[in-house]
């Protein structure tokens, strides 16, 4: 009798899309059981714009300021990849002082954008400090962004053949002004609240452990999968630009640990990026010094793009970012497919948040970094 | 009586009322109410009795039983502005604090943003009043008005001072308490009638969190009261006052009491109930507008008695170092402990993200429950040496 | 390199627990109330941004060519260009941007090749209605406009760097240059009248069976700018940019 009038299934959950904890609009419906989640199944598409549609009405050029747009936090990034896709077409040299430009201005998106993560982070696990502690930090690398191309988010900065335009006056007092006070004074003042905080780490963990075998499957690149234990960075592993002549370390956290990595491993590998970034940021100052203020930045390129298919690829602050475009020889793409590392990560989070808690799947999905801008395009 | 105003308001001593319902203690807020029922009644009898001389209804007017009818409606008039004003004060401070505490700078309406809430308020009322069709009505509705009614009576429960109270119970902690301790049952149930799954799962978690919180505190509120001798928050406070304030027999029991208040008025680290990382908001979900803002301010109210709690166990209530309980600025006194106690909440708020569940029944069950216990045995051992 | 904080933070939880962020925070609520916050109480102050901050454009309208670069290089289409009446009342053609389509990208003020269009600093454009969001020419003239909202194109050829030139940066607008295709073209005369800095000259090539004169446009490169007017303008394509790499 009580089990005819008592429904005891699971039930499923729907978080989003208006759901505080996915940032953007997108849905994870979860299968609980109580508190424990027994299957999971991710919806997107409430933001698809038709961007690569888009694209191939566009010149070339008028398709920079469109990348910008892919991702609110990574703009410099996707337009970065879309430049080298088109000059990998045209078989061009970017000029040297450019690619050291690029490399600076990436490395300031790669920490604004990490440190976006770090505030969402902090909402995701109930502390409102260390969200607005992060944006605080995040406003002067946006400044930055401000002096070197006039914008705080959507920069358009790289040109198919350089920059849009070298350093102003004083950049580089400021910009190293910045990068020291961010490692002394900025990033340790919210890791006091993070890292040394019990309640904080306790929040990831042990939470859903990840294998490197399990990540590589799934496709999962950047941060995540770093902290997972697989040892794979373009920067080092396939060099782009000046990341040849820099010397830096990939952060990687249990490589040969056969149980992989928890959130909390996940978490870590973000925070010494960031470190690396202000340690790439300085040593590509310090190479500029060598090249002649007037040397150029930006070389002319022809409007039109030889037929063929070309492919490039760079690593986004949340993972490997690739674009494939198909040329018909015209000053318009015939196709232009984005690879985008969100769309590939978030596909994993049926697997992702399997068996763990409902407080637990912000926790797992933070460390993702959500960006549905190049998610959906 | 004469035609001069003065003959109808003439200002009784209140304790000479025959139907003075205090006994033999002095009420401030009575006194408040009576004077001001002597100026309202006093000033409609002498205007009746302008036009009809020595009429009934104008000596009826200021009679003892009426006078003591109205004097009792302002009482609750008066003892509820009080504790309204002191919950807005609080909302203020928690929201300036956490402004100073995240590098900004908080509310901005009004003299140093005080009159942030109140814009914040009329919002809140202006917002649509949405209730879903497949909710079950009658425990929707009345889960929400005894959650709002108790933390609102609640809140009026709690003694100011020796002379600033509303009853007079010589078990009055445990009758607090257990107004306290009611509202999680409200929130399961509210939960539930909201045909909702984070709502639900928001009360589950109301439940789990009563469980795991009311015992160790029920522990402690009882050494206190062994420690004391007595159940009476007066007694308590004299205790306090002519011996020693409990926080320093009872240093452990005052760690755990204050993390049992946070957990049981459901504020940041432990407001697992309305997690809204995960949850949206939790057991609030379907309360739309003025609803949500009553929960709000219920929210505060027993946020004001935890802090209540804490001052009158540990700090010694109302009681002055040097100047005794009895002091004109008892009551003044008393509420800025509880402000202080309260900035100590806000600043936990700031400092620590949300704990999860199984980690909450964790702390409750190993470590809070044998700590209590721990100060139970302290405060034994302090009772058998004959120490206090 | 070595990691920097990685090596502290071990699998091994090494914080203190609850005291430091109680003390962090305590911290930073003494400080911030002491100091004034970070925060920018934004419509009494506002935060200064640089001349080369790239907010709605400006035209600068007596230099302006009215030649329909920026129009072309516009990726929302959000300029057009109109007539207006100039300083002396005769009739020009200027641009005219609706900023409610305007992605702020500085295309415009780049590929102008006289700088009449810049880049200001100009940010706050919220308007009751779209009718308003429209500038026209006049409108988007900026107070304060100085050099620094200008944006200089300087491209350097690669064959010029192959020779090892560095110094010579150009920009499209002073190498490229329109050419005729001498058969196709039908002496029209439409790419003379469409040219803005009036460096199209017809010229009198030779007489055709008719006895009527064969006029070819010959192009005076110092003064084109190649803004491409002729080359949309011409109906039988005759007109091509060569480009100069």
């Amino acid at each position: 009798m009580v089990e005819e009038r008592m429904n005891t299934d699971k039930m499923w959950i729907t978080m989003g899309p208006q759901h505080p904890f996915s940032h953007g609009l997108w849905t994870l419906r979860v299968h609980a059981d109580g508190e424990i989640i027994t299957d999971a199944e991710p919806e997107i598409g409430y933001l698809h714009r038709g961007w690569e549609k888009e694209c191939e009405n566009r010149t070339y050029a008028k398709i920079i300021p469109m990348a910008d747009r892919l991702c609110y936090s990574a703009s410099m990034t996707w337009s970065h990849v879309f430049c080298k896709v088109a000059e990998e077409a045209l078989d061009i040299e970017v000029p040297e002082r450019a690619q050291y430009l690029r490399v600076i201005a990436d490395e300031i998106c790669r920490i604004q954008s990490h440190l976006m993560w770090l505030a969402a982070v902090g909402t995701d696990l109930g502390n409102l400090t260390v969200f607005l502690w992060a944006l605080r930090e995040r406003e002067f690398f946006l400044d930055l962004n401000i002096r070197l191309c006039g914008q705080r988010l959507t920069t358009n900065y790289p040109r198919i053949g350089g920059v849009r335009n070298d350093m102003p006056y004083y950049f580089e007092r400021d910009c190293m002004r910045c990068v020291e006070r961010f490692e002394t004074v900025g990033l340790p003042e919210i890791m006091k609240l993070a890292t040394d905080s019990s309640p904080f780490v306790g929040r990831m963990q042990g939470i859903k452990y990840l294998t490197a075998k399990d990540v590589a499957n799934w496709g999962v690149t950047g941060p995540a999968m770093r902290g997972c234990g697989v040892d794979y960075d373009v920067r080092r592993d396939d060099p782009y630009d000046a990341y040849g002549e820099i010397d830096f370390e990939v952060p990687v956290l249990n490589k040969n640990n056969p149980k992989g990595g928890d959130a909390y491993d996940r978490f870590l590998v973000r925070l010494e990026e960031m470190y690396q970034s202000c340690e790439i940021i300085r040593q590509a100052f310090q190479k500029l010094q060598s090249i002649p203020k007037e040397a150029p930045s930006r070389v002319k390129v022809p409007r039109c793009i030889p037929a063929g298919t070309h492919m490039a690829k760079i690593e986004d602050p949340r993972g490997e970012s690739i674009m494939y475009l198909v040329s018909d020889g015209t000053e318009k793409p015939w196709r232009l497919k984005v690879r985008s590392p969100i769309f590939v990560n978030v596909s994993s989070s049926k697997h992702m948040v399997d068996g763990v808690r409902i407080a637990d799947v912000p926790a797992i999905m933070a460390m993702i970094d959500m960006c549905l801008g190049e998610t959906d395009r | 009586m004469g035609l001069s105003i003065l003959d109808w308001i003439v200002f009784k001593n209140p304790m000479a009322n025959e139907y003075y319902p205090f006994g033999d203690m002095y009420n401030l807020p009575y006194e408040i109410g009576y004077k001001l029922s002597e100026i309202i009644l006093g000033f409609v009898a002498w205007f009746l009795n302008l036009f009809v001389h020595d009429n009934l209804w104008s000596q009826w007017l200021v009679s003892d039983v009426v006078m003591n009818v109205l004097a009792i409606i302002l009482l609750v008039v008066v003892i509820f502005g009080v504790g309204f004003i002191v919950n807005l004060t609080m909302i203020w401070e928690e929201r300036k604090i956490l402004g100073r505490l995240m590098d900004r700078r908080g509310t901005q309406i009004g003299p140093l943003g005080y009159f942030q809430c109140l814009g914040d308020g009329l919002k809140t009322f202006m917002k649509e009043n949405i209730a879903p069709k497949a909710i079950d009505k009658k425990i929707y509705w009345w889960g929400l008005a005894l959650v709002i009614g108790t933390s609102v009576l609640l809140a009026c429960m709690v003694p100011l001072s020796g002379r600033w109270f509303i009853a007079d119970y010589k078990v009055g902690l445990l009758i607090l308490f257990g107004m306290f301790a009611l509202a999680p049952f409200l929130i399961l149930c509210a939960g539930w009638a909201q045909n909702n799954k984070f709502s639900l799962i928001g009360g589950m978690r109301a439940a789990e969190l009563m469980i795991s919180y009311e015992v160790p505190m029920l522990i402690i509120l009882a050494t206190s009261c062994l420690l004391a001798g007595a159940y009476g928050i007066n007694d308590l406070v004299q205790f306090q006052n002519d011996h020693l304030w409990f926080v320093i027999p009872e240093i452990i029991g005052f760690f755990t009491f204050f993390v049992c208040a946070i957990a049981e008025s459901e504020r940041v680290p432990f407001d697992l109930s309305e997690a809204e990382a995960e949850l949206v908001e939790g057991w609030q979900t379907e309360y739309a507008g003025m609803k949500w803002g009553l929960i709000m301010l219920a929210d505060y109210f027993r946020g004001y008695v935890a802090c209540a709690f804490i001052v009158l166990l540990f700090l010694g209530g109302w009681a002055m170092p040097f100047a005794g309980t009895d002091t004109w600025y008892a009551e003044i006194w008393f509420l800025f402990k509880v402000c202080a106690v309260f900035a100590a909440f806000v600043w936990a708020r700031g400092a620590f993200p949300r704990v999860r569940t199984d980690q909450i029944i964790n702390i409750g069950w190993r470590v809070l429950m044998p700590l209590s216990i721990l100060n139970l045995v302290v405060v034994v051992a302090i009772k058998l040496m004959g120490w206090m | 390199m070595p990691y920097k904080m990685l090596d502290k933070y071990p699998k091994k939880f090494r914080g203190t627990g609850i005291i430091t962020p109680m003390w962090a925070s305590l911290r930073r609520t003494f400080l911030s109330t002491i100091h004034r916050s970070m925060t920018i109480m934004y419509p009494y102050e506002k935060e200064w941004v640089p001349d080369n901050y790239r907010g709605r454009p400006g035209l600068i309208f007596d230099r302006c060519l009215g030649c329909g670069i920026c129009v072309r290089a516009c990726p929302t289409t959000c300029i057009e260009l109109v007539e207006v009446a100039d300083d002396d009342g005769n009739m020009v053609k200027r641009p005219q941007v609706n900023v409610g389509r305007c992605m702020m990208c500085g295309y415009c003020a780049e590929y102008c090749p006289v700088n009449a269009m810049t880049t200001t600093t100009d940010y706050e454009l919220a308007e009751f209605s779209r009718k308003d969001l429209i500038y026209d020419p006049r409108r988007l003239a900026f107070e304060g406009t100085n050099e620094m909202m200008e944006v200089h194109l300087e491209e350097h050829l690669l064959s010029n760097l192959a020779k090892g030139v560095t110094d010579q940066p150009t920009a499209f607008y002073k190498t490229d240059r329109p050419v005729l295709e001498e058969k196709k073209c039908i002496s029209c005369m439409k790419c003379s009248k469409v040219c803005p800095v009036e460096a199209i000259e017809m010229v009198v090539v030779g007489k055709n069976d008719k006895g009527r004169d064969i006029k070819h446009p010959k192009i005076d490169g110092e003064k084109c700018v190649s803004c491409e007017n002729c080359v949309i303008a011409c109906p039988k394509s005759a007109l091509k940019i060569e480009e100069v790499l």
